[in-house]
């Protein structure tokens, strides 16, 4: 890697560098590209030990290769990767070599390992009782660290490095390492964390698709492959390789490490790159095929125990969730509103998904359950959330202050927020908050620290950390993480909620659609009332008064009388139906709000009343400025109507009846209207029945009327959202006060 | 005057019928009162169909038509008779026991001349059926005939 002067090189630079087609090999082995169908020479290693010129067969180079290799084409491995063939000895070189074989681009890529003392063989039947016991430990493992420390020890014991470390990436990357094995020569790195930009992205792919590296001396020099492009004019794909040369950064960090050999492995759980085995030795070391075939056998059963563990403990994390679940859905089903069957089941809306708090927020309301920041700060909270462009069903986060600064003042109650939106229409959502949790992290350097230009002032360079004092780090501002169980516990509460939601919608659609079908059947009731039951009592009417008029000569004083009665009953009950059907009107007809001058409809009204009245009467009116009303015309003259006239009414016997009309300054946001008399007034006791339908305070001989006047006074104030009250005293007059909703009056 | 016109009432219920002659021969109306029982009478009298084929050519003063009626209703002979412009400047008045809103609307709309909810009180029944009768069989001016030969000669 040469780079030139580019002043903003940060610690990603690495993550550009295309490791795995670096072109070289380490020392310790050789390396050979066949065409996989002549089996050709195409590339080879400077290294070989015998000229292999391409062009050249392998049968005219290393004959004794020939059938082996044969042998893997004719039945290749179904897995993939670099696979060990068998050792074999070199008759032109005298030595013995382990031979592993890969398929790139039609190639057949053969790399061979010389073993450095014949005399050890470390084969796969020397380690198979420590296999055996590694497999019984495993199993009586009780954590995953337990597990970790387990596997530490064996590849330790099987490579006889220094030191083995195992190493868990976190959802960042970083890495922290939870067990370790060593023999005291190399520092302990135990609960050690690194950052991500140590292990860069493109080696992480690397090991996720080659499970085994190793470097067996730090201060190797590479060896180039010739030539450098493959038959297809493409650079060799080193990614399977087992001799691969390394980045000069990693070789850099590890002299810093001061290690000289390494091998890792890597730990994949459903084929994603879990963490690593990172073993280290001081001193250059080698390590046969063999035994890497092992460590990677150790590695692979251990991933598996570790998946079932992990795998385990979701399902019973699911499992006890599931049941929180079952129980909050019975109580949502219980109730009119799923909210309420939420909110009384406090401990179990926070056990679903175990958060000591939560809230139940929609467009007016806002509900606190157990330990939350306040109101204010949860409103804070769903505005921003409601904000929020993308539909994400669920939105989660164990850092709510890098999401919202403000959220930094409540962090140490909501520093975790995991929140489901449970209607996009109502803008309403369910929040469960967690707390902060102050932790201190170990890091193996500093991990905001930018690269450091080479003080010796050579060309800029990358230089992986030189010191690694531990650099403490206070963690604030973050929550223990959402448990995938957990997260989705919350989504299937939401679809619970959604399905409720939903049903309710419908059973609400058709109880409406009832409602419509027998207001229309009322509607007929009332006109079939008003056309058929109206007609006999007019009938009686006309015929009594027919028989008055026209037989009066025939009747005796007494039939008279009867005749009188019968016509004034007939008549009443006439009125009643007449005022029974305007009433149902009044229910029924649209507002149909105009704004208008309220004293011209006083004056109107006036003039109507007092045609009735006899002029002997003595009225004084007194009438003040009454402004402009926001109302339905029509219907509030019906109001006004009905209060001027039992004004009149009430006042009947008075000498001078005094009828004062006027307006009060307004008051909540309403006009405030009333209509005072001198007249008879009533017992306050009775103020409760005043406006109901078919009320009467006075005797039909002294008052007429049917009772709905009020009723129907009272029915439109309130379709217009206004109010009405009366206040009076026996003997010494009334006030009636009404009011209409201020909005709109003044247009 | 080439003969009063008559006044036809269009009325099923026979107290009605009743109380509202007797309030006409209190007006004391020289017009002849033609009375029909529903709706599909009331047609033939104004196009002289059926019953009626033999009558005068003479249109009615006006018609006093109730809405709730047997066979064709008030609602549809008042469609029929604004509809054509034959019989459209007849007079229609409806008389009728409904205060609904949407009978008074439908009327309106379908061009009645006036719409009178009969009153419960004997004397205010009396006084309006005679002002009716008053006023569109004697006061109104009805438009000017067109001429034309009589369809009947």
């Amino acid at each position: 890697m040469s780079r030139t002067e580019t002043p903003s090189i940060d610690l990603t630079a690495c993550d550009r560098e295309p490791i795995h087609i670096v072109g070289s090999v380490q020392p310790h082995g050789f390396l050979l590209t066949l065409d996989a169908a002549s089996l050709v020479i195409a590339q080879a290693s400077e290294n070989a030990p015998v000229p292999a010129p391409p062009g050249t067969p392998l049968d005219d180079v290393l004959p004794e290769l020939v059938a082996v290799v044969r042998r893997y084409l004719d039945d290749p491995p179904n897995e993939a990767g670099a696979h060990y063939l068998r050792t074999v000895a070199l008759a032109g070189t005298g030595r013995r070599y382990e031979v592993a074989a890969h398929r790139v681009d039609g190639l057949v890529v053969l790399e061979l390992e010389e073993i450095a003392d014949a005399g050890v063989e470390d084969g796969l039947d020397a380690l198979t009782p420590r296999l055996r016991a590694f497999v019984q430990r495993l199993r009586l493992a009780r954590s995953t660290e337990e597990l970790c420390a387990i596997v530490a020890e064996d590849i330790r014991h099987i490579t006889e490095f220094d030191r083995a470390l195992v190493y868990r990436f976190d959802r960042d990357w970083h890495g922290t390492v939870l067990a370790e094995s060593g023999n005291g020569v190399l520092p302990s790195y135990l609960d050690l964390r690194f950052p991500a930009s140590d292990i860069p992205v493109q080696a992480r792919e690397l090991y996720r698709r080659n499970r085994l590296r190793i470097i067996p001396d730090a201060s190797y020099r590479a060896v180039p492959i010739r030539p450098v492009l493959t038959p297809t004019g493409q650079p060799l794909d080193l990614s399977q390789s087992v001799l691969r040369s390394v980045s000069p950064v990693h070789v850099e960090y590890m002299r810093n490490m001061g290690t000289m050999a390494s091998m890792s492995v890597s730990i994949l759980v459903d084929d994603k790159l879990w963490g690593l085995i990172s073993c280290h030795n001081r001193d250059p070391r080698r390590v046969s095929l063999q035994a890497r075939n092992a460590c990677d056998f150790l590695t692979q059963i251990f991933a598996l125990q570790l998946s079932a563990r992990e795998r385990g403990a979701q399902a019973e994390q699911r499992l006890a969730l599931g049941a929180v679940q079952a129980r909050l859905l019975g109580f949502m089903a219980e109730e009119d509103s799923f909210v309420d069957g939420l909110i009384k089941h406090p401990d179990d809306v926070m056990a679903l998904v175990n958060a000591p708090g939560a809230a139940i927020v929609t467009g007016d309301r806002c509900r606190l359950i157990g330990d939350t920041p306040a109101e204010a700060d949860v409103r804070a909270l769903y505005d921003w959330l409601s904000n929020q462009t993308d539909e994400a069903e669920v939105f989660v986060t164990e850092s709510m202050s890098e999401r919202l600064p403000a959220a930094r003042s409540f962090a140490d109650r909501a520093s975790g927020l995991l929140a489901i939106s449970v209607s996009k229409k109502y803008a309403s959502y369910i929040l469960w908050f967690r707390p902060e949790v102050v932790r201190t992290v170990k890091w193996g350097g500093n991990p905001v620290k930018p690269a450091t230009v080479d003080p010796a002032g050579g060309p800029d360079r990358l230089h992986p950390r030189k010191s690694f004092e531990i650099w403490k780090e206070t963690v604030q501002g973050r929550s223990l993480p959402w448990s995938v169980p957990e997260v989705e516990a919350a989504k299937d509460l939401r679809t619970s909620v959604l399905g409720i939601v939903l049903r309710r919608a419908e059973e609400l659609a058709s109880l409406s659609e009832e409602l419509q079908r027998s207001n229309k059947e009322l509607e007929a009731f009332s006109y079939s009332v008003s056309h058929d039951l109206r007609a006999p009592f007019r009938h009686i009417v006309g015929y009594s008064n027919l028989l008055k008029n026209r037989e009066a000569a025939n009747l005796s004083e007494k039939g008279r009388h009867y005749v009188e009665t019968i016509i004034e009953a007939a008549f009443s009950a006439g009125t009643l139906v007449d005022n029974l059907l305007s009433f149902s009107q009044m229910g029924r007809n649209a507002l149909n709000r105009v704004p208008g001058d309220m004293n011209a409809l006083i004056e109107e009204v006036r003039r109507k009343v007092m045609r009735d009245v006899p002029p002997e009467r003595v009225v004084r009116w007194e009438i003040g400025s009454l402004g402009r009303a926001y109302a339905d015309p029509f219907m509030l003259r019906l109001v006004v109507e009905n209060l001027l006239s039992n004004a009149l009414k009430y006042t009947r016997g008075r000498p001078e009846a005094v009828i004062e009309i006027g307006r009060l300054p307004p008051k909540d946001g309403e006009a405030v209207f009333f209509v005072r008399d001198n007249g008879v007034g009533f017992d306050m006791a009775y103020v409760d029945k005043l406006f109901g339908v078919f009320q009467r305070l006075h005797r039909v001989e002294e008052f007429e009327g049917t009772g709905i006047g009020l009723a129907n006074v009272r029915r439109i104030v309130e379709r217009h959202g206004g109010r009405t009250w009366a206040e009076g005293e026996l003997g010494a007059g009334a006030t009636f006060h009404f009011t209409l909703p201020l909005r709109g009056e003044a247009h | 005057m080439a003969g009063l016109k008559p006044i036809l009432l269009v009325e099923d219920n026979p107290n009605d019928i009743e109380l509202t002659l007797a309030a006409l021969e209190a007006g004391q109306l020289a017009n002849e009162i033609v009375i029909c029982r529903d709706g599909a009478e009331a047609l033939d009298f104004v196009y002289r169909r059926g019953p009626y084929e033999g009558r005068t050519v003479q249109d009615p003063a006006v018609i006093l038509l109730d809405l709730k009626l047997p066979k064709v209703d008030g609602l549809e002979v008042l469609a029929k008779v604004k509809g054509d412009p034959q019989t459209r400047t007849i007079p229609v008045v409806m008389l009728t026991s409904s205060r609904e809103e949407t009978d008074v609307v439908r009327s309106y709309d379908l061009g009645v001349n006036a719409f009178v909810v009969k009153p419960v009180g004997f004397n205010e029944f009396f006084k309006a059926i005679q002002e009716l009768g008053v006023f569109w069989a004697v006061l109104n001016e009805p438009p000017p005939h067109r001429g034309g030969w009589p369809s009947n000669a």
